[in-house]
């Protein structure tokens, strides 16, 4: 079996649809629209109309991304050669993603669950790999801080914006998962920032570079900005839970500040495919 | 109530623990190094394969499973020094070149269409000599010398028993066609084999040999 499987090579069976952010962005069922309905957020509520069905559609998200996280985690057992080296993996550093394997596996097994009690079938949403991805970094430390400090502080958010939504809805089931979730998630969090520090100790370079390929991803992956503080996000930045996992104020003030710049660059970005597909129309006329 | 002070027998007549064991304390180091270097590939593998399998219910099972064999690697990474051996590494190696040569024939396949030679090398040819080895070694190592790694391998076999009968059962459910079932068989012969060149997870020797000259240590 080779090291490092890349992206599209991850097996999945025939219910599972795949679709990346980008081409969700330049939709051009979205861009078709005014830019003030295109550029509306809406937290997740169950009062809301759409509000069962976003739930539902991020639910399907956070199963996806489990399967991810397990495949991330399983692989960096088995890129890396053990020892202590720059591009090694230490035996406990291993032992840890074994045992976020498990973790990520009972994600799994509570998202199906959960679809299936919120009314989802699995493969119901396309599925992006954006979390594996970041997942395949050749350095070990990189891929734990752009998968366990950005994506599992993103997953701290979602599963809080779930729990939130669970006990609004009257939903003990929802809630009682998410907060177990949650739980998990800290400690993963957590597990990253430890590996951090200790890998990076004597070698000021390369955490460096491991605390810019987090903010990378942070960026990319606030999703346009439906991760943020703003009142109307969709998915609230948990201060609380972040802090508990180790992030000081200055780190969750900075992902705050990239996610509203990843959504002014997305409403740009839109804006453009618009005045695009607008002109298209025009020279066809 | 009986008297507090009245002599009792240090050892209860239920308890028939035993001081002979067959291992010394360098022999069980060699062992637990050789078991620490199998579990340590076998989660290495399964956390590699969880990405190139497709069926759902198998690719849960595998990341749960990996993390019970990264434990048994630590519970053995734990045990080293206690047997004298403060440089884990120098034990931590394989029985011999020919076990070495069963893990990368085991570890091979890849493709997702492939699923059930992946299940049969683990759950049909490693596990079951795994099991096989520990459980000489817990009936064979001094029962009261050696109760640390009793606990342990205890523990370990609990987790293999369970972990073989749910690879067994996922096996039999992606097995439909009699062409499956050769093309499971011919996999499991051609590692076997190789196990059988090894003589065992720890080598010759691994569940001990009829033949053998036992000397009892103690």
């Amino acid at each position: 079996m080779k090291h490092a499987l890349p992206p599209e090579e991850l097996a999945r069976d025939e219910r599972f649809v795949r679709n990346s952010f980008m081409a969700r962005a330049a939709d051009p069922r979205m861009a078709a629209m005014p830019a003030e309905k295109r550029n509306q957020r809406f937290p997740l509520s169950p009062e809301r109309e759409d509000g069962p069905d976003s739930a539902r559609a991020l639910m399907h998200g956070i199963f996806t991304g489990e399967i991810q996280a397990l495949e991330g985690a399983g692989r960096t057992c088995w890129d890396f050669p053990t020892g202590t080296g720059a591009d090694e993996a230490p035996f406990e550093l291993k032992l840890d993603m074994a045992r976020q394997c498990w973790d990520e596996a009972r994600h799994c097994e509570i998202s199906v669950k959960l679809g299936d009690w919120m009314g989802t079938e699995v493969g119901e949403f396309a599925e992006s790999v954006f979390l594996y991805e970041a997942a395949c970094n050749p350095d070990p430390v990189l891929r734990l801080t752009g998968v366990n400090r950005a994506l599992e502080g993103l997953a701290i958010d979602v599963f809080n914006t779930m729990r939130e939504f669970g006990i609004k809805s009257g939903d003990p089931v929802l809630e009682f998962c998410e907060d177990w979730m949650l739980a998990d998630e800290v400690t993963h969090v957590k597990m990253g920032s430890d590996w951090l520090r200790r890998l990076t100790a004597d070698d000021p370079d390369r955490r460096a570079r491991a605390l810019e390929f987090q903010r990378v991803v942070d960026k990319l992956f606030s999703l346009g900005g439906a991760r943020g503080e703003e009142d109307d996000s969709p998915i609230r930045l948990a201060r609380r839970f972040r802090e508990l996992a180790g992030f000081n104020t200055e780190e969750i003030d900075e992902i705050a500040d990239l996610s509203h710049q990843s959504r002014a660059e997305l409403a740009s970005y839109q804006e453009h495919a618009a005045t695009k597909q607008a002109a298209a129309a025009t020279s066809e006329g | 109530m009986a008297d507090p002070k009245k002599a009792r027998a240090a050892f209860a007549p239920w308890d028939r623990r035993e001081l002979p064991g067959v291992f010394t304390v360098d022999e069980s180091a060699r062992r637990v190094g050789n078991y620490k270097w199998i579990e340590s590939r076998l989660f290495e593998v399964l956390g590699g394969w969880v990405a190139t399998v497709p069926e759902l219910d198998v690719k849960m099972r595998l990341g749960a499973h990996c993390y019970h064999h990264a434990w048994h690697a630590e519970l053995w990474h734990k045990r080293l020094p206690e047997l004298r051996e403060m440089n884990t590494d120098r034990l931590t190696q394989p029985a011999n070149d020919e076990i070495v040569a069963f893990i990368d024939a085991m570890t091979e396949p890849e493709a997702p269409e492939l699923t059930i030679e992946k299940l049969v090398g683990v759950y049909r040819v490693l596990i079951p000599h795994k099991i096989a080895a520990y459980t000489y070694h817990l009936n064979n190592t001094s029962t009261i010398t050696d109760a640390p790694t009793i606990r342990s391998i205890t523990f370990i076999l609990q987790d293999e028993f369970e972990d073989w009968r749910d690879g067994e059962m996922l096996i039999q459910s992606l097995i439909d066609t009699p062409a499956e079932v050769e093309r499971a068989a011919a996999h499991q012969a051609s590692l076997e084999k190789l196990m059988v060149l090894a003589g065992g997870v720890t080598g010759p020797g691994s569940i001990g040999s009829p033949a053998a000259r036992i000397e009892v240590v103690a």
